[in-house]
C-alpha cells in the first residue's frame, strides 16, 4: 500500500505540472498535447486507485474516451482550422510562471496541511488520498488562473478543462463510490460545453478576426 | 400512470426536439407544428401534475430518481406555460426575421429544435431527485440554450453566447464542486441500503454533515447556482445574454431558466437553514445587494431589452431575499414573486419583442408615440411595467407587499425598507420607459415608418399573461393553494433541527 502511494503522490503532483504546461504553452497545439497528457495521467491515477477500488475502472474507461480521445479531437481540429497562436497574455512568461508557482505553492500547502476542512471521513485525511485532494484544489485554482488571466478564448477553454480535471479528481478522494450513470452525465456535459464554445468561438473568430476576448466589449454597461 | 406522466413530462419536448432535428429540414411548417404540439401536450401534463401535487401527493418514478412535489410542479407548469405562448409568439416573430434577411431560412430547424432541448432539460432539472443529475441537468439547461443566445451569429450575438457559455459552465463548476461536497459529507450517514446520491436522503442527514463542509459547500453552491439564477456578483452574463437572444428566447430565459437556477439554490442550500443561521444572513444580504444593483444598472439603460434584463435581476433580488428570511411567510412571498416576475416579465418582453417586430427599434430615444398604432401591445406592456412597479390590484404588488410583511416580522426592518426603496426606484423607471415609449409624440426616427400592431399569434399570449396578471393582483387567494403546497413542500424537505 505505501508504494501504491508513492505511485499515486507522484501521478497527482504531475498533474500539476502538466496544468503549468497546459497553462504556459504559448503554441496552443502544444497546449492541446500537455492537456492530452494530463488527461493520460489522470486515467493511470484512477486504474491505480481501481485495484482498491474496482468501479473507478469504469471512471478511468469514461475519462479515457472522452478527456483523451473526444476533447482532444475537438480541440486539435479547431486549432488546424483556425490557428495554433495563442494571443499574447497580459502577464509575460517569467510574470506569469512566478505568480502561478506562488499560488501553487500557498494552495498546496494549505489545503494538504488543513485538509480535514474538506475531508468527509478520516481516510480521506490519509495518504494518498489527501495528496490527491489537495493536488485536485490546486489544479482548480490554476485553471481559474488560467480563464481569468489569458486574454486568448481557446486558452480560456483549456483553463475550463483544467478546472473541471481538479472536480473530476477530487471524486477518487470525496465520492469514490458515485454511480457511473452520474460520472457518464458529468463527462458528457463537458464534452458538449467544449464542443458547443468552440462552435460560439469561431463565431468570434469569423466576427472579430482573432479570438481576443479583450475585443468583446462590445455589449458592457 | 400518474408517476409516469414525469417521464412523458421529459421524454415528449426530447422527442419533439429530435424529430425536427431529424425532419424539420424541408418543411418549416413541420418544425412549428411539432414544436406547438410537443408544448401543448407537456403544458397539458404539468397541469395535471400540480392538480396531483396540490392535493398533497409527491409523484417520484423510477426508485425515485425522480421526484415531483409541489414546488417542482409549480416551476414545471411555469415552463410549460411560458414556453408554450412563446412558441406560438415565435413563429410570425422567427418568420418575419427571415424574411427580413436577420436569419436564414434553414436556421428554423435549428430554433425550433434547440427550443425543444432547452424545455426538456428545464423540466428535468425541475424533477430530479438526484444531486448530481441536477447539477448536470442544470448544465444542460445552459448548453441547450447557447446555440439561442448566439442565434442572430452578429458580432454583439457571439459575444454575448462566448460570455453566456463561458460564465455559466465556470460558474455551475463551483456547484459541481459544492454538490460533490454535499453527497460526500452526507453519505456516511446515510444507511447502505439507501442512495446518498438522493437530495431527499441527503436532506435528513444535513444536520450530520461536519461544519466545515455544509459551509464550504453552501458558498460553492451559491456561487454556482447563483451564477444561473442571475444573483449580484455573478451576473454579467445575464443583461448581455437576455438583450441579444432572439425575444422569445429572452423571455424564456428571464421568465423561467434563471428560476431553474433558484430552484436548485432551494434544493441545496435550504436544507442547512436549520443548522447555521449564518447561512440565511448570507442569502439575505445577497438578495438585498442583487436588487440594489439591479434597480441602479436599471436606470442606466438605453436599450429596452438590458432594461429588462437588469429588472430581472432586481426581482431575483426580491426571491432570494424572501429565501434568505428563511420563515414561512418570506418562503412564501420568495414563491409568490417567483411565479409573478415569471408572469410579469414574460410579458415585459414579449411586449417589448412586439415593439422590436414592428418598428426593428428597441434604443429607448429612437422610440415614442406608439400607443396610437399599437394599442394591444401598449396596453399589455403598461400592465407589465405597473406589475413590475409593484403597482396595487397587480400581482407584483401582492408578492412584494408579502415580502415586505415578512421582512418586518422576521425582524429584518433595515432590508425591508432597502426593498421599499428599490421598489419605488424600480416603479419610476418603468413609467418612465413606459410613457417614453408609447405615449407623446412618435420619434423622428420612426416618421416615416409604417407601423402596426403585432399579429394576434403575439399579443394574443400577451393578453393571457396581462389579465393573468390583473387576476392575480384582484384576487390573490386564486394561487393560494398552490403557493401554500408549494412552501410547504419546501418546508418538507428541510430537516427539523
Amino acid at each position: 500500500m505505501e508504494a501504491l502511494a508513492k505511485y499515486i503522490s507522484t501521478l497527482s503532483l504531475s498533474l500539476i505540472i502538466t496544468s503549468y504546461l497546459v497553462i504556459e504553452l504559448r503554441n496552443l497545439r502544444y497546449s492541446a498535447y500537455a492537456y492530452i497528457a494530463q488527461a493520460v495521467l489522470m486515467c493511470s491515477l484512477f486504474v491505480i486507485f481501481a485495484t482498491q477500488n474496482h468501479n473507478l475502472y469504469y471512471w478511468a474507461l469514461t475519462a479515457f474516451i472522452t478527456k483523451v480521445v473526444i476533447i482532444p479531437y475537438l480541440l486539435l481540429r479547431f486549432i488546424r482550422r483556425h490557428t495554433d497562436r495563442e494571443f499574447p497574455p497580459l502577464i509575460g512568461y517569467l510574470g506569469s510562471i512566478l505568480l502561478i508557482t506562488i499560488i501553487v505553492l500557498a494552495l498546496y500547502r494549505i489545503t494538504h496541511q488543513y485538509i480535514a476542512f474538506v475531508a468527509p471521513t478520516p481516510s480521506a485525511m490519509e495518504e494518498p488520498f489527501r495528496t490527491n485532494l489537495a493536488v485536485s484544489f490546486t489544479i482548480f485554482i490554476m485553471g481559474l488562473y488560467c480563464i481569468l488571466v489569458r486574454r486568448d478564448a481557446i486558452k480560456t477553454v483549456h483553463g475550463l478543462l483544467i478546472l473541471e480535471n481538479g472536480v473530476h479528481l477530487s471524486l477518487v478522494s470525496l465520492a469514490p463510490l458515485l454511480k457511473e450513470t452520474a460520472i457518464i452525465g458529468v463527462v458528457t456535459d463537458v464534452v458538449i460545453a467544449v464542443y458547443l464554445l468552440l462552435y460560439v468561438i469561431s463565431g468570434v473568430h469569423e466576427k472579430f478576426g482573432s479570438t481576443d476576448t479583450f475585443q468583446l466589449k462590445g455589449l458592457r454597461w | 400512470m400518474n408517476a409516469e406522466i414525469i417521464l412523458y413530462l421529459i421524454l415528449i419536448p426530447t422527442l419533439s426536439g429530435v424529430l425536427i432535428f431529424l425532419f424539420g429540414k424541408k418543411s418549416r411548417l413541420f418544425s412549428e407544428g411539432l414544436a406547438v404540439l410537443g408544448t401543448i401536450i407537456t403544458f397539458f401534463l404539468s397541469i395535471q401534475i400540480i392538480l396531483l401535487t396540490t392535493r398533497g401527493e409527491v409523484l417520484s418514478f423510477f426508485h425515485e430518481e425522480f421526484r415531483v412535489d409541489a414546488l417542482s410542479a409549480l416551476v414545471a407548469l411555469l415552463v410549460t406555460f411560458i414556453g408554450l405562448i412563446a412558441v406560438i409568439y415565435s413563429i410570425p416573430y422567427i418568420r418575419k426575421e427571415v424574411k427580413e434577411g436577420l436569419i436564414p431560412p434553414e436556421a428554423i430547424r435549428s430554433y425550433y429544435g434547440w427550443l425543444m432541448f432547452f424545455f426538456a432539460s428545464m423540466l428535468w432539472a425541475t424533477t430530479t431527485n438526484n444531486i448530481i443529475m441536477l447539477w448536470v441537468i442544470i448544465e444542460a439547461t445552459t448548453l441547450a440554450s447557447v446555440v439561442l443566445v448566439a442565434f442572430y451569429w452578429s458580432r454583439d450575438a457571439v459575444e454575448a453566447g462566448y460570455k453566456y457559455a463561458m460564465l455559466l459552465t465556470v460558474g455551475i463548476t463551483f456547484a459541481l464542486f459544492g454538490c460533490i461536497l454535499l453527497y460526500s459529507g452526507a453519505s456516511p450517514h446515510i444507511p447502505n441500503e439507501l442512495d446518498p446520491l438522493k437530495m431527499t436522503e441527503i436532506a435528513k442527514v444535513a444536520g450530520k454533515i461536519p461544519k466545515s463542509i455544509a459551509l464550504l459547500s453552501v458558498v460553492l453552491l451559491l456561487v454556482g447556482f447563483g451564477t444561473k439564477a442571475g444573483i449580484v456578483p455573478f451576473h454579467t452574463w445575464l443583461p448581455d445574454a437576455h438583450a441579444e437572444a432572439p425575444t422569445p428566447v429572452s423571455a424564456l430565459l428571464s421568465g423561467v431558466m434563471i428560476k431553474v437556477g433558484i430552484y436548485a439554490v432551494i434544493r441545496t442550500v435550504l436544507i442547512l437553514y436549520p443548522f447555521y443561521s449564518a447561512i440565511s444572513l448570507l442569502v439575505l444580504a445577497l438578495g438585498i445587494i442583487t436588487m440594489v444593483v439591479g434597480v441602479l444598472m436599471m436606470l442606466l439603460q438605453e436599450d429596452l431589452k438590458r432594461f429588462l434584463a437588469f429588472c430581472s435581476v432586481a426581482s431575483m433580488g426580491y426571491i432570494v431575499m424572501g429565501l434568505g428570511l428563511g420563515s414561512y411567510l418570506g418562503i412564501y412571498g420568495a414563491t409568490f414573486h417567483l411565479l409573478n416576475h415569471s408572469l410579469m416579465k414574460a410579458l415585459a418582453f414579449l411586449s417589448i419583442g412586439g415593439v422590436i417586430y414592428a418598428t426593428r427599434c428597441r434604443r429607448l430615444s429612437d422610440l415614442g408615440g406608439l400607443a396610437k398604432t399599437m394599442p394591444i401591445t401598449a396596453f399589455t406592456f403598461w400592465v407589465a411595467a405597473l406589475a413590475l412597479g409593484g403597482v396595487p390590484l397587480f400581482n407584483g404588488f401582492m408578492s412584494e407587499f408579502t415580502l415586505f410583511l415578512a421582512g418586518i416580522k422576521a425582524g429584518h426592518t433595515w432590508a425591508t425598507v432597502v426593498a421599499i426603496l428599490v421598489a419605488i426606484l424600480n416603479l419610476a423607471a418603468f413609467v418612465h420607459i413606459s410613457y417614453h415609449v408609447f405615449m407623446g409624440k412618435r420619434s423622428s426616427h420612426l416618421e416615416n415608418t409604417l407601423i402596426r400592431e403585432v399579429p394576434i399569434a403575439m399579443w394574443g399570449g400577451s393578453l393571457v399573461l396581462a389579465l393573468l396578471c390583473i387576476l392575480i393582483g384582484i384576487y390573490p387567494q386564486v394561487v393560494y393553494p398552490f403557493l401554500n403546497e408549494a412552501t410547504k413542500a419546501i418546508f418538507t424537505f428541510i430537516p427539523l433541527p
